[in-house]
């Protein structure tokens, strides 16, 4: 074996532009494939993020989002009256009721506007969501029409660095920090105190109640207790859950479509890999005879022209990953249709989607080798000798 | 044109090889005139847009709405010829998966400003006349089977609209007439809606009827104007404008399926020009010996140049065939997000033209090769 695979390697390097140009093929449709599962990945990489073990949120029951749910103000007390609900070292309860909508605002790429999801929220929120630091400024004061913005939606939106003041409802309010959460899809929103968002949008009730819960352990328990409750018409779902479900019809979209066409344009790479694996086979007619005279048996000659087909996929392969690395944090951004506003996300190449994308490189030389190989195999000893 | 006889003959050289170039070429032109019926179908709804149709919205969001009070003040706008409004109800039916639009509108004034719901006059009479009634169109109605005289029952989505579920008859199937107007939603009365609002007389988004498109900036200007520093400011812009907003919420769809045509075309150049190259090293000893019974090597170029175009043009032809076969607004009907599209005349073309280009940049380098060959060299060489 190892003689026969380093003369077929050693062929390949002869014909260094056909086998160039033979990788070249696959690298493209592996550079496809990473990127699209990439954007699939960092979406979903983005609102995995965005959930803690530790937290359950509470919707209305069937709200399959925030933006759909809504939670009375008499609700709240009853809500954090609750044993499972985490209290802080003065015995307050850790549950953050929030008000989420979303403003249009301009984006910074194409100047169309975007749905930006607001969130008001009070001080506990910051207890409750422990992953927000603040990278510029500081903290909104309550009582005050001040804001703060996520990273990425900074970036992605005209008007909302720090120091700049956005109108909406009738109102100036003003940018006075911006905070990062570890990719979460916080970090597309802005945040207000909710006590001053209420009536600037006329709303009379909060989306959601985030709860910090004193052991994660006790979820059934609090679900429970809310949902057997007749005072309320409520929910409990655990955070990670929640924002798990939210990425699902979109990464599925996506990951659909990106297979889809890599599948296709597969085919074409595959069809590239055949017909240079046929004319190698074609080349070295009169080598595969001796080969065979010298006594190589034909699953010999099958293994290693097989071998030099996936090897030559395989270096196409890790090209391809290499093309598709610079995408890598690359950040880009979707509606989340589930709650009709935009988050901003980064591509995410993950060592797996890279693995991913070598194995299929790999399946598209055994593939597109395997007819050549097996031809290379039966050609006659006698009529292969004899070919010039 | 003598030297076509000459070309077919190579290209007929190696069958298997020509087949599967061809084949490869094939695909690419199909991924490429699919994508760019994809992208079309994104495109459709804010090209076929009416421009004498204007959206007034709240300024904040689509997530805002505004008094019915606003109706009568529109009205009065000069330049204003017709009204009507509409709501987002986004109802759920039996599972959140099954996502589609429902509106709830103003019936009359809806159905006279949107000429493209094509509805015939019995079924338009039958939903007018029934509160609980509702239109579908033709595309949804194939996707879940519904028919006249069913009753669906949607649960509520958007809080303000209660907890019970809401039920509805179809008293029509529409077809539509327009990109504007898809055949994948749902219409009914505001008021029904409204009946069962917790907060009473919101409308989602007014739509007026203006007589010239060169009227909208004017005619929005006054309208907003009229709501500046009330607690429910306006935002008011041309359909278009309010349709390509939906169109941009997927992110830059023109960015990301541009480059995977690129690459399509990338991938297929490398194949087919790969292939050409392959051909031209086997015939050396032949091109030498046409060379040397006096063929000139601008001739011997064209006849390679030629082999690419006519295996890729070939190749181009099914392509487009295959797109055309296969990618039709009904097999795509499944996708909740993907909006109905097929392979247009103009699309089919460019995955033509997109083959003629593969085909002559896959031929230039090997022809040229061929056409450069030193005769002593070649007829020396073995094989």
């Amino acid at each position: 074996m190892g003689l026969i695979a380093s003369y077929n390697l050693r062929s390949m390097i002869v014909r260094k532009s056909t086998a160039a140009m033979t990788a070249g093929g696959i690298a493209m449709v592996v550079a496809v494939f990473v990127m699209t599962l990439a954007i699939a990945q960092g979406f979903r990489a983005t609102l995995v993020a965005s959930g803690s073990p530790e937290n359950a949120i509470v919707l209305r029951k069937g709200a399959t989002a925030e933006s759909t749910s809504g939670v009375l103000r008499p609700d709240v007390p009853l809500v954090e009256a609750l044993p499972q609900v985490a209290r802080d070292a003065r015995g307050q309860p850790l549950a953050s009721p929030e008000l989420v909508l979303a403003i249009a605002v301009p984006r910074q790429s194409d100047d169309q506007p975007a749905n930006v999801p607001v969130r008001g929220v009070g001080p506990k929120a910051f207890q409750v969501r422990d992953a927000l630091r603040f990278t510029e400024g500081r903290r909104f004061t309550p009582g005050t029409r001040e804001l703060n913005v996520g990273r990425l939606a900074v970036g992605r939106f005209k008007g909302l660095a720090p120091g700049s003041t956005i109108k909406f409802s009738g109102a100036a309010w003003n940018v006075v920090g911006t905070f990062t959460a570890d990719d979460a899809s916080f970090e597309s929103e802005i945040w207000g105190d909710v006590d001053l968002m209420m009536p600037a949008f006329q709303r009379n009730g909060y989306q959601s109640i985030t709860v910090k819960l004193a052991d994660p352990s006790t979820f059934e328990s609090f679900n429970q207790a809310i949902s057997s409750d007749p005072r309320l018409y409520l929910q409990a779902q655990r955070e990670q859950d929640y924002y798990a479900q939210q990425s699902q019809a979109m990464t599925t979209v996506i990951r659909v479509f990106g297979t889809f066409v890599t599948l296709i344009l597969s085919i074409g790479a595959m069809f590239g890999a055949m017909n240079t694996m046929y004319a190698a086979v074609a080349y070295r007619t009169r080598e595969i005879g001796t080969l065979r005279a010298l006594g190589f048996s034909r699953l010999r000659i099958v293994s290693a022209f097989l071998v030099e087909s996936v090897a030559l996929a395989l270096v196409g392969g890790v090209v391809g990953c290499i093309l598709a690395l610079p995408v890598h944090g690359l950040s880009t951004g979707t509606t989340n249709f589930s709650s009709f506003s935009e988050v901003a996300f980064k591509f995410r190449i993950t060592p797996t989607l890279l693995v991913l994308g070598v194995v299929f490189s790999a399946l598209m030389g055994a593939v597109g080798g395997l007819l050549p190989a097996l031809r290379a195999a039966r050609i006659p000893v006698a009529r292969a000798l004899r070919e010039i | 044109m003598k030297f076509v006889g000459l070309v077919l003959k190579s290209a007929r050289r190696s069958k298997r090889r020509t087949a599967l170039t061809i084949m490869s070429v094939a695909i690419a032109v199909f991924l490429f005139a699919s994508l760019r019926a994809v992208l079309d179908g994104f495109n459709a709804a804010t090209e076929a847009s009416s421009s004498t149709r204007i959206v007034t919205q709240r300024s904040t969001s689509l997530f805002f709405s505004m008094p019915t009070s606003h109706a009568e003040v529109i009205k009065s706008t000069r330049g204003v010829q017709d009204l009507t409004w509409a709501n987002w109800f986004g109802g759920v039916y039996k599972d959140p998966q099954n996502f589609f639009a429902q509106f709830a509108i103003e019936p009359e004034s809806y159905l006279r400003m949107y000429p493209e719901i094509l509805l015939p006059p019995a079924e338009k009479q039958a939903f007018l006349e029934d509160r609980t009634a509702c239109i579908i169109g033709d595309g949804l109605a194939r996707r879940y089977g519904f028919k006249e005289g069913d009753k669906i029952t949607l649960q509520v989505g958007i809080p303000i609209y209660g907890t019970r579920d809401f039920d509805f008859t179809v008293r029509g199937i529409y077809r539509s007439g327009g990109g504007a107007v898809d055949n994948q939603s749902m219409f009914f009365h505001w008021k029904y809606a409204d009946e069962r609002s917790l907060q009473k007389g919101q409308v989602g988004w007014y739509v007026a009827q203006i007589a010239q498109p060169e009227q909208a900036t004017p005619i929005s200007r006054a309208i907003d104007e009229k709501f500046a520093n009330s607690p429910n400011e306006t935002k008011t812009q041309t359909e278009q404008a309010f349709q390509s907003t939906f169109v941009s919420m997927f992110g830059n769809l023109n960015l990301l399926l541009g480059s995977i045509s690129l690459a399509v075309v990338i991938t297929t150049l490398f194949v087919a020009g790969n292939t050409m190259a392959m051909s031209v090293r086997e015939r050396t000893t032949e091109i030498a010996v046409m060379r040397t019974l006096g063929f000139p090597s601008a001739t011997i170029f064209l006849l390679v140049a030629g082999e690419a175009l006519l295996m890729s043009l070939v190749g181009g032809l099914i392509g487009v065939g295959l797109a055309r076969a296969i990618v039709s607004p009904n097999l795509m009907q499944t996708g909740t997000f993907i909006p109905v599209f097929g392979v247009t005349n103009a699309n089919a073309a460019s995955g033509f033209a997109l083959s003629a280009f593969i085909g002559v940049v896959a031929g230039l380098l090997p022809a040229t090769m061929a056409s450069r060959l030193k005769i002593v060299d070649a007829l020396r060489r073995v094989a």
